[in-house]
Formats: C-alpha cells, structure tokens, sequence
C-alpha cells in the first residue's frame, strides 16, 4: 500500500448561508493520478484552494505528510504544486524568467531554478519561446507555461485545476502525456469537467457535489457500480411514450438493469447487453415502436457522472 | 534575497512597460516646463485698472499738470528686484468698462482718480492740510491676486503723494526680507511645489503596480510560496523609489535648466525630494491593501492623493491644527502628512540657503512617516491578501 501523502479531514466551507464544502474526508496516495470531480459551482475549486493553503477551512484540516498545511510552515506549502484555472503569468516576463523567478520564491536556488526552468520548457513544447514574454503566447502556450510554473519547485504533490481547459487537441494530448509522466514521481490531483481525460489518466477518482464527497474510488470499480458494464442506448421519436415503454422494458429486463428515458432515448445500463437485445428488441416490438437507432457501448465515467450527480444544469 | 529578485522583476516590468515609464518620468519636469511657459517673465504681473478722471491743474506757466499722470507712473515704476515689472497698468474709459473687466478678470484691481484729484494733491502741497487726497479701489475680494495688487498699487499712490505734497509720513516702513526671497521670481517660488507634487502623484504608480498583481492572480501565486508581505512590498517599493528619484532629478534638471536657482546646496533638496517618494509609496502601499483590482485602486488612491495636495500646503498654505508639543516643537495634524515637510524643507533650502543641518527635522519626519506608512502597509497587506482567507 502507498504512503498517504495528503489526507483531507472533514473539511468544512461555508459562505454566508451556502456551504461550499461539507464534511469532505478523503485519502490521496504517493504517485497516484486522482481526479477530482464535480459539476459547476460543487466544490471543487473552494477544496482544491484548501489542499494547497490558499482557503482556510472552517473546519477540518488538510494534512500534507502528515503535516496541517493551513496555518504551517512554508516548508509543508513548499511541497504542493497547484496550477491553478485561470492564467496567472506576468505578461512583461519572458517564460524562463517568470519559472526561474516562481523557482526563487520558493527558494530554489537561481542556477538550479534556470535549469529546471529550461527543462519544463523542453518538455513542454516551449524551448522555442523560452525568450518571449508571457503576453506574446497562444492560450495553449501560456497554459502549457502555466503548468510549468507549478513543478519549477520540484513540489510532491501536483494540484491541477482544469489544466486542459481552453486546450486545443494537439496541446490536449501534450499536456496529457505530460501529466502521465509526472505520475510516476508525483502525486497528481487533477479537477477536470473532461470526464474522458479522467478515465484515462486517473487511478482514482473522487465526485463531489453540493460540497460532499458522493464516491472515491477506481474508475473500473465506479462503472461496474453503475451499470454492469455495458450501456444500451435506443433513439426514439419525440412524442413516443417513453415512459410506459421504460416501465415495461424495466420488467421484462428485471432489477440487474437499469432502464431512463430522457430526451426523446432511452438508455439501459446492464451487463452482457449483447444478450439481452433480442428481448429488447421484442419489447419495443410489442410496445408497437419503431427505434431511430440502437446503440451499444460499453459505460464511461460519464454515466458514473451523470448517475450519481443527475441531468439538471448547473450555474 | 527574495526582496532582491522581486526588485530585478519589478525592474524588469517596468522597464519594458516604456510609455508608463515615459510619463512618470517626464510629468513632473513637463509641469515644470509648462509653467515656466506660463510665466514667461518668471513671475506674474498684476494688472491695474485705472479710470482717469483727473481735470488737472492749470499752471502759472499756462501748461497744464496732472497728479494723476504722476501716480499711473509710480504705479507702473513697480517692479520685481530683477527689473521686471509687478503691476502693469491698463486705462478704462468709464466704471462700467472698468468693472466688465474685472469680472472677466483681466484686472486684479481698479483705481478711479477723481476730477480733483490734482487740485487736491496741489492743495495739501500749498500748505492746505485740511485737504484729503480721493483715490477709490475696487476690485473682486475673492480674487486671491486682488491684496496683493491692491497693496502694491496703495503702495506706489501713497509714495507718489508723499513725494509730491512733502508730507512726512507718521511711520517708516522698511521691509527685510527673509533669505533670498526678495530676489524669488514666481516661477522659483512655485517650484518646490510642484516638485512635490510630483513626488505625491507617485501614489498611483505604488498603489496600482501591487493592486495589478492581485488583479491577475499572481499574487495568489506568491501567497503559497515562501515570500512574505515585506519581501513583495519591498521589493516592489524598491523599483518605485528608483524611479521616483529618476524623475525628482529630471525635475530639478529641468527646473534648472529653466533658470532656477537654489540657495542651498541642491544635493540636499535631491535627498527630501527622494525621501519625499518613498514616504508617498508607503501610503501607496497602504492603498494598495483595499484595492481588489487596478480600477478600484485608482478610485482610492484619490483619497490620500486630495489630501496630500490640499492639505500638506503643496498648493496653497493650510493653517496648522496643532495636537500637541514634543520638545517644544508643536505637532500638527497635517504633521501626519510627509509632503507637508518636504515643502517647508525645500523652502529652506532653495530660498532661506539651508543646508543639511537646517532641515534634518523634516528630514527625520519625512524617514519615519516612511517607515511607519511602509509597516503599517506591510502588516496590512499581508493580513488583507496573504494569508490564507
């Protein structure tokens, strides 16, 4: 079993009447990627600013080695690397200044922080405009260089909050990779709406919403929890009624399905649901509907997402 | 060394922001520029209107003699030492000209000179002393130049009669001036001012270069570093005081260049002049704690700004509301206020001849509102934008 490098204890956030955070537990392990997942406006950002000791808690702690990071010693902050959402560069440095001089607020030596500086920027995709001040770059670039600023330091835990937004899909993939690659040295905790990008990189995931923890674990483990593996996805015509129909389909499939019907589809998670079209079919066939198209695909952690925190749009 | 390296990146921005870096450096000197060309003389001269309606006096010899004439001469015989003339005088034809043109104020003060204003004159110099000499002055009180004229132009009539009736006035008026402020030409005279402030339009750049890093969200970059209120404040200060003291040099450059003329050693007006901005980047700093963004800070940074232009006596004199006395050395409210030395210090120096020993007080004043404005900014700062909300 890996160390446990940052543990999250009943972390409690309110503002005014709303609680931002609520009671929020959880464990992250050396050299795990965790994603950290939520809708709009659950909590993610406000937990994220309280692991690295931006937010006081009103209650709870965040313990880094063991260590409380709020209220500690620069020392516990020093090892946590946090990228944040937004852009935060100075426009009227060049990109090797800017990391060589986060470096030195952190107290890296100067001639280790242009080493290490240089180095991000090769491994970024950014030696090239190693001499061009931050306001000249792309998007894609000043977020590839806003990363960079969060590992000049050589911090254990890397804090990403939606480092791929805004990302085009060259940069996407780069980034991504990169962040693979940080995983077998760091610990990685990353907020993502990308729920592919999540299954892909993360050996565990954490949902959030209303400011509680709704599961942890890996996303396998989180799918089959769902929806026993596969999805069945049968387009229908508006004005069908689906309702009768899902009811009827819920039955004939038994309780080891699970049958929604939602804009003008229904979907049926189930395991083998190979096996289980014929009866399908024959349903909808009784029923006297005619589908526009069936589709089969295993679950993704998008259905997790959507099960466990519901269609309704947020903010 | 954290200071230090915010200092270098400080520099650094601001040298590669060249046109707010222009204007900082060229605004004072530009104010002085301009009002060197306001004042083309160097100093102002007042205008007086005056109504003629002198008869004159026929003479023995058959020419005629007006007291008047005479006393419109003594008028324009007014001067400053170098020659250059005071009052100017500029004839109206009747009251209503004469009072159009005060209103539109291009005249301090009108003299009207009665029809007898020669018999009279005459009258007193045969001997009559029954006689009184009618001269009446009128002008808008609210005028700030209208004393000043008034008394000048009092001044030359009451001397132009005592010379021609041969009345021996009851007093003898002699006026020493003060240093060399006899010898001052306004534009000398309004210098320390606008060097001043100058130094006190400084709060902008202080206050909206630190606001620019909450803005932008460096500074919640910073917060989780190892660097503290006093390392970014400093540093950031650092970089302003350089270009606070670049632009107080020029200043004295150009005035110079100008024909300005220090009686003190100038080295000395160079050092209240730099002491004067840092003072004034520590209340910038203080500023900076209330402002979340570059916009808000501007509006605020207005604050303090009014009162250190119209309370320190920059601008104008301001009476001094004393609080209480330390070493016999009354302590004033605007005290409190670091231009407020700095303009009684150059005053000293550029006019009375001061030199370093004459204006330590101020100078020591000017060091600790500096540094109590740089901790207090500091203490603040860093409870209100570093530490962990």
């Amino acid at each position: 079993m890996s160390e446990i490098v940052l543990r999250v204890e009943k972390l409690t956030k309110r503002y005014g009447s709303l609680v931002a955070v609520n009671n929020l537990s959880m464990e992250v392990r050396e050299g795990e990627v965790f994603g950290f997942l939520g809708p709009n406006g659950a909590g993610k950002t406000t937990s994220i600013s309280m692991m690295c000791g931006l937010l006081q808690p009103d209650s709870g702690r965040v313990l880094v080695h063991g260590a409380p990071i709020a209220g500690g010693s620069a020392d516990v902050r020093a090892r946590v690397g946090v990228c944040p959402q937004e852009v935060t560069l100075w426009g009227k440095l060049t990109c090797i200044e800017q990391l060589v001089f986060i470096g030195q607020m952190y107290g890296v030596a100067g001639r280790i922080a242009r080493e290490r500086g240089e180095r991000l920027l090769e491994e970024l995709d950014l030696i090239e405009k190693r001499n061009k001040q931050a306001h000249t770059l792309s998007g894609g670039m000043k977020r590839r260089l806003n990363l960079a600023m969060a590992l000049v330091h050589n911090p254990d835990i890397v804090v990403l909050d939606e480092a791929e937004a805004g990302l085009d899909p060259q940069s996407r993939v780069r980034v991504r990779e990169y962040i693979q690659s940080l995983a077998r040295s760091k610990t990685v905790i990353l907020t993502t709406h990308n729920m592919d990008e999540a299954e892909r990189i993360a050996d565990r995931v954490a949902i959030i919403d209303h400011g509680r923890l709704l599961v942890v674990d890996t996303p396998e483990v989180l799918k089959n929890s769902i929806g026993q593996g596969d999805v069945v996805e049968i387009v229908l015509g508006e004005g069908i009624e689906r309702t009768r129909c899902s009811a009827s389909l819920q039955e004939r499939l038994g309780e080891q399905t699970t049958v929604t019907a939602a804009n003008g589809t229904l979907t049926i998670h189930a395991r083998d649901a190979v096996n289980l079209l014929p009866a399908i079919i024959e349903e909808l066939n009784r029923a006297g509907l005619k589908p526009a198209g069936v589709h089969l695909r295993e679950s993704t952690l998008e259905d997790v997402f959507i099960h466990l925190t519901g269609r309704r749009l947020r903010e | 060394m954290r200071l230090w390296h915010i200092f270098v990146k400080s520099m650094r921005e601001q040298a590669r922001d060249i046109g707010v870096l222009f204007l900082t450096l060229i605004f004072a000197p530009l104010f002085v520029l301009l009002y060197w060309l306001w004042i083309p003389s160097g100093s102002t001269a007042y205008t007086v209107l005056v109504l003629d309606q002198d008869d004159g006096v026929q003479m023995a010899d058959g020419s005629s003699w007006s007291a008047a004439a005479e006393a419109i001469q003594a008028i324009e015989g007014v001067t400053y030492a170098d020659g250059k003339p005071l009052l100017v005088t500029r004839a109206v034809d009747g009251q209503d000209e004469g009072k159009a043109a005060l209103k539109d104020r291009k005249g301090v003060v009108l003299i009207t000179f009665s029809e007898d204003f020669s018999r009279s004159v005459q009258a007193v110099r045969e001997g009559d002393q029954s006689t009184s000499v009618p001269i009446i002055f009128g002008g808008d009180l609210t005028n700030p130049y209208y004393p000043i004229a008034a008394i000048l132009a009092t001044g030359a009539v009451d001397g132009y009669i005592q010379q021609a009736t041969g009345r021996q006035p009851l007093a003898q008026y002699i006026e020493q001036p003060l240093g060399a402020s006899a010898a001052r030409t306004e534009f000398e005279v309004y210098v320390p001012g606008l060097l001043v402030m100058g130094a006190i339009l400084l709060i902008f750049q202080a206050t909206m270069a630190i606001t620019r890093e909450v803005e932008a969200g460096t500074l919640r970059r910073l917060q989780i570093t190892r660097m503290n209120a006093f390392e970014l404040l400093g540093g950031m200060s650092a970089t302003l005081a350089l270009v606070g003291a670049a632009a107080t040099i020029l200043t004295f450059l150009t005035a110079q260049a100008l024909g300005f003329r220090s009686q003190g050693p100038l080295w000395v007006a160079v050092l209240i002049g730099v002491v004067t901005t840092f003072s004034t980047i520590g209340i910038g700093l203080l500023m900076a704690c209330f402002a979340k963004n570059v916009a808000q800070a501007f509006v605020i940074a207005n604050f303090p700004l009014a009162l250190l232009m119209f309370f320190s006596g920059a601008i104008f004199p301001i009476p001094r509301l004393t609080l209480f006395t330390v070493a016999g050395r009354g302590i004033a409210l605007n005290d409190l206020l670091p231009p407020a030395h700095a303009v009684v210090a150059l005053n000293k120096i550029f006019t009375l001849g001061a030199g370093l020993g004459e204006v330590l007080y101020e100078l020591a004043a000017l060091l600790l509102l500096s540094i109590l404005y740089f901790a207090i900014g500091v203490w603040l700062f860093q409870r209100m934008h570093l530490r962990a909300e």
